[in-house]
């Protein structure tokens, strides 16, 4: 009896992973599509250190960060993955739509303020997981550049 | 170089595939994996078994008893009627796999007989208690030295043990995230229980081939499995019946019994012989007769 309650609060967890997760991630990839056609007008440059960089009247640095959780449903997925190796194609979504979000944060950031371009953006991400690793992992993207004006 | 923007590509970081496709695929991997490991080792366990001496599953016997005796309750160490359950046990006796027999009388009003490796058979006072005939008794006793002779506790120990190992070093490598090791370890539960399930019907047929050699009939002794089948359907609560749990019975292993019986011509009919006058009572010796 008790086994079975468990089953079912985990298939429970299982479905609302699924369905919830699928649904918020569409949602998100309609307006990160629809917000990359909106800001696509000012360009991310990346300069060498040799290379001159463009005048410009000002420069500021922008700076634009997300988290993004896995749910249930993938971190179980990650579970089985992690038993026979190979890749997690479930976390990739995860991974694209956090470094685009980050980027469109940035951007949008830096066309409130003005700017024509982002010069030499980097990305970094790290994880946000609970306590001693256990537990549905969250993912830190924040992306940074130097807008001029 | 003038800047043009133009429409982004599609994505090339997410893997076409379904979640739910990738999922599955994943699932079934581990289920068969485990599956495979389970029989291999299930195979491996009973190769074993077979092969190891009866002095050295004495050995292994001698080292367990305690431990599972203290799970069961208080052991009754001196006692009369420890002679005769080891009389009776012997009359029943069948196989020659000359694994020396332990009888270890419990204090405790669980119904409950059970075998371990070695030869150690547990009787609870509950179940002395609940028995009406000697066959009865008989029965049960004979069932658990079904268990001995087939060395299904020697069994169940080789295959538990690689198990353990195995479930550990999931759970090691997944530091228990969520519950994939979960599914490592209800694969082989499931498989556990339909093997228990044939041990058990085994031991029925050693339990009653034994009660028609000694009494000449196999009246009375399926009396005790019925009275449980009828009591469990009542939810009877003044008595644990433990027996129940770890010997899954219903109506089909007493029919599967009844049916080899007619199979073979063994009467299930005959009068019952009575048990000793105060078996529920330390040393025949009852208090208040």
């Amino acid at each position: 009896m008790g086994d079975l309650i468990n089953a079912l609060i985990f298939l429970g967890l299982l479905a609302l992973g699924y369905f919830a997760g699928t649904y918020f991630e569409k949602q998100h990839y309609k307006s990160i599509k629809q917000r990359e056609r909106q800001t696509r007008h000012v360009p991310l440059v990346t300069f060498g250190a040799k290379q001159a960089i463009p005048e410009a009247r000002e420069v500021e640095m922008f700076a634009g960060s997300v988290v993004i959780s896995s749910d249930y449903f993938k971190t179980f997925t990650l579970g089985l993955r992690n038993l026979v190796g190979g890749r997690v194609v479930v976390y990739e979504s995860l991974l694209d739509r956090g470094r685009r979000e980050a980027l469109l944060r940035m951007k949008e950031k830096a066309i409130a303020w003005g700017a024509t371009q982002v010069l030499n953006v980097r990305l970094e991400s790290s994880t946000v997981s609970g306590s001693q690793g256990r537990g549905p992992i969250s993912i830190e993207v924040i992306a940074y550049g130097t807008g001029i004006r | 170089m003038k800047y043009t923007p133009k429409e982004i590509p599609e994505e090339v970081n997410v893997t076409k595939v379904h979640p739910l496709v990738n999922f599955g695929y994943l699932l079934g991997t581990v289920i068969v994996a485990t599956l495979a490991v389970y029989f291999g080792v299930g195979l491996a366990a009973n190769w074993l078994a077979t092969r190891i001496s009866p002095e050295t599953e004495a050995h292994i016997g001698h080292y367990l008893a305690p431990s599972i005796q203290r799970q069961f309750g208080k052991p009754i160490a001196d006692d009369d009627r420890l002679q005769y359950l080891g009389e009776l046990l012997v009359s029943l006796r069948e196989d020659t796999t000359g694994i020396p027999l332990t009888v270890h009388l419990i204090e405790s009003n669980v119904i409950n007989a059970a075998a371990l490796a070695g030869g150690h058979i547990f009787v609870t006072t509950g179940l002395l208690k609940a028995a009406r005939s000697e066959n009865e008794l008989a029965f049960v006793l004979a069932h658990e030295l079904g268990h001995v002779a087939a060395r299904d506790s020697l069994k169940g120990l080789a295959r538990a043990i690689p198990w353990a190992f195995l479930v550990t070093a999931v759970n090691i490598s997944n530091g228990d995230l969520l519950s994939q090791s979960k599914i490592v370890t209800l694969t082989g539960k499931l498989n556990e229980l339909h093997y228990s399930r044939k041990q058990e019907s085994a031991a029925d047929l050693y339990g009653l081939s034994a009660a028609m050699r000694r009494y000449g009939h196999g009246g009375h002794s399926l009396d005790f499995f019925k009275r449980l089948v009828e009591k469990h359907g009542e939810r009877d609560k003044s008595q644990v019946y433990e027996y129940f749990s770890s010997h899954p019975l219903d109506h089909n292993r007493i029919e599967a019994l009844q049916r080899v019986a007619r199979e073979k011509g063994w009467s299930l009919e005959g009068d019952a012989t009575s048990l000793p006058p105060g078996l529920h009572c330390p040393n025949f010796k009852c208090a208040n007769p």
